[in-house]
């Protein structure tokens, strides 16, 4: 559904993207994960052909977005973050309005698409008097309108509430499931990722820092949570064994490739270290995030 | 689709207040230029004027004489403020307000959508004249007679007079080519909004340039290549109000004017296709 080739993004002398691959398949929810100015939203806006690339070729439902933008987002949806919409215009006027810059659209679509977004009622009113979870409804229903295979989704819970994020959550699992739509969502909530995506790719400094499985994320470190009488020697000893590669927070510590817990208890105990709780702990994306992140920064 | 598309861009244009801000200005500086005619001594002013040409004052103070006085004042003041206001918004205020990167994750082409908007803007150019030249004759018919003759007098250009329905023919015609001059003028400020900066600096450019070329083309040194200037082909809607009307001379301007709205729309639309739309 979508292909990123080597893609390279400056602005001016400032590089933004930088050899970006991606590729996301039909069907998949997939998670694009970086903090601000990570180039994100560079990203995808070279996906909806609203950015031009320096280099590369990014290619959407098989069509190259540069030279066939028409072609490449006949089946595509877009929400961006703080959806912005013709506020002294009602709800319907405004879906009208969008719509009509993809092709012809009933005033049947119009009304199916509002009573699935949950609008029904409202779609008459000036979009001025609309609540934030409101207007991202009505996002929702303008990227659905052309009937779309992929949806793409900038940061669609920026600025809800809890209750707003939660709805937003159950509506994208919604698409998935009963319409069958290939997701990319751009998002800051590392839970919400975690909830809904099955592929992620983070990004950092415009470049891809990892790509894969929400599973193959979360297993890449084997933590293992140690509550001893001192940290601090029982690190060093694991350190000196050669059985860890990473310790933090002052309780977890990384098991090297092949390592098993059992070898971890037996040392500390055998060296007279006292062991009061010994588990693995459950990666979450969260930490995986956090701790990619700081090896970046230490890496620099 | 291409009307829907344009059907919509009215909506969206005429359904902003500040939209009718011009329409608004044009109806309240009407009415006090003809509430100030008829309460003050200032119609003598033009009642002496027809006296010293040796026409009858009475056949011509009337309704086309005070609205062509009203009209040539704000064709040069007002209409390229407010046609500027809403050309300079046009593509600006959507990419600053973030509407704009709504519609470009639509398959639809970027010059497509300039064109859209460009006839939007020019839709607006050939209301806000119409309402210049039916106010004129709204207000003015409210005291001065209706059925008169229409008396013209541009400084160091021409002068005329005209039966009510010779008048009202010139006067009408006038109209119709101050569309073009309205036009070029939005388009001088479409073209700028296109580039990416705010709306106010795309409406400030327009309107500077407009103000310089006019300001060279008075400088009495620059009378020998006046028609180098903008300003002088888009006061040739003056022209339609003079006996004969020179049509060649209406014709050089009408091609002058074509080439630069063409010109601004290309470098409008280069601008804009080149262009990262991003939040």
């Amino acid at each position: 559904m979508i292909q990123l080739c080597n893609v390279q993004k400056y602005f001016g002398a400032r590089p933004a993207v930088l050899g970006l691959n991606l590729e996301v398949k039909a069907g998949e929810i997939f998670g694009l994960l970086g903090h601000n100015g990570a180039g994100k939203s560079t990203a995808i806006g070279m996906m909806l052909g609203q950015v031009w690339p320096t280099e590369g070729e990014v290619r959407i439902c098989g069509h190259d977005v540069t030279a066939r933008r028409q072609e490449a987002l006949q089946k595509v949806g877009a929400i961006f973050e703080a959806p912005v919409f013709y506020d002294f215009l009602s709800g319907w006027r405004n879906l009208e309005i969008l719509s009509h810059y993809t092709g012809r659209t009933s005033p049947e679509r119009i009304r199916e698409v509002v009573d699935w977004v949950g609008l029904t009622g409202r779609e008459k009113s000036k979009v001025r008097t609309y609540s934030h979870g409101m207007r991202a409804r009505l996002a929702l229903a303008q990227a659905l309108l052309p009937k779309p295979e992929l949806l793409i989704l900038d940061e669609p819970s920026d600025g809800l509430d809890p209750e707003g994020i939660h709805e937003m959550r159950q509506t994208i699992l919604r698409l998935h499931r009963e319409l069958g739509l290939t997701i990319l969502l751009s998002s800051h909530l590392l839970n919400e990722v975690e909830q809904l995506c099955t592929r992620i790719a983070v990004m950092d400094s415009g470049q891809k820092v990892f790509e894969g499985t929400l599973a193959e994320a979360t297993s890449k470190e084997r933590w293992f949570r140690l509550n001893v009488g001192d940290f601090k020697q029982a690190v060093e000893l694991l350190n000196g064994a050669g059985l860890i590669s990473d310790e933090r927070d002052g309780r977890l510590v990384a098991l090297k490739e092949g390592i098993g817990g059992e070898q971890v208890i037996r040392l500390l105990v055998e060296k007279g270290v006292t062991v009061y709780e010994a588990a693995r702990e459950a990666e979450t994306l969260e930490s995986f995030y956090l701790s990619l992140m700081k090896r970046r920064e230490k890496g620099r | 689709m291409f009307y829907y598309q344009l059907k919509n861009e009215l909506w969206k244009l005429f359904g902003k207040k500040r939209t009718y801000i011009g329409f608004g200005m044009f109806v309240l500086g009407q009415l006090l230029i003809i509430i100030i005619f008829r309460y003050t001594p200032a119609q003598h002013t033009i009642q002496r004027s027809i006296e010293r040409t040796g026409f009858d004052p009475g056949q011509y103070l009337s309704m086309l004489t005070f609205s062509t006085v009203m009209v040539l004042a704000l064709a040069v003041t007002l209409m390229p403020l407010f046609v500027a206001l809403v050309g300079g918004d046009l593509v600006s205020k959507e990419a600053e307000d973030g509407t704009l990167r709504m519609i470009l994750s639509r398959p639809i082409s970027r010059v497509r959508l300039l064109c859209v908007k460009w006839l939007a803007g020019v839709i607006f150019a050939v209301a806000l004249v119409l309402a210049l030249g039916l106010f004129g004759l709204l207000f003015s018919s409210f005291w001065f007679p209706v059925n008169e003759g229409m008396f013209v007098f541009i400084p160091e250009k021409f002068l005329n007079v005209y039966g009510y329905g010779e008048g009202l023919q010139h006067y009408a015609l006038a109209h119709l080519f101050m569309v073009t001059k309205a036009c070029t003028i939005m388009s001088l400020a479409f073209m700028f909004s296109c580039f990416n900066m705010k709306p106010a600096a795309a409406t400030i450019l327009a309107l500077s340039l407009i103000i310089i070329d006019r300001v060279m083309m008075m400088m009495p040194y620059f009378s020998d290549i006046q028609y180098w200037f903008l300003s002088y082909h888009l006061d040739a809607w003056q022209l339609m109000l003079s006996s004969p009307v020179p049509w060649w001379r209406l014709g050089e301007a009408l091609c002058v004017i074509l080439a630069a709205n063409l010109t601004f729309l290309v470098i409008g639309a280069t601008a804009f296709q080149m262009r990262d739309i991003k939040s």
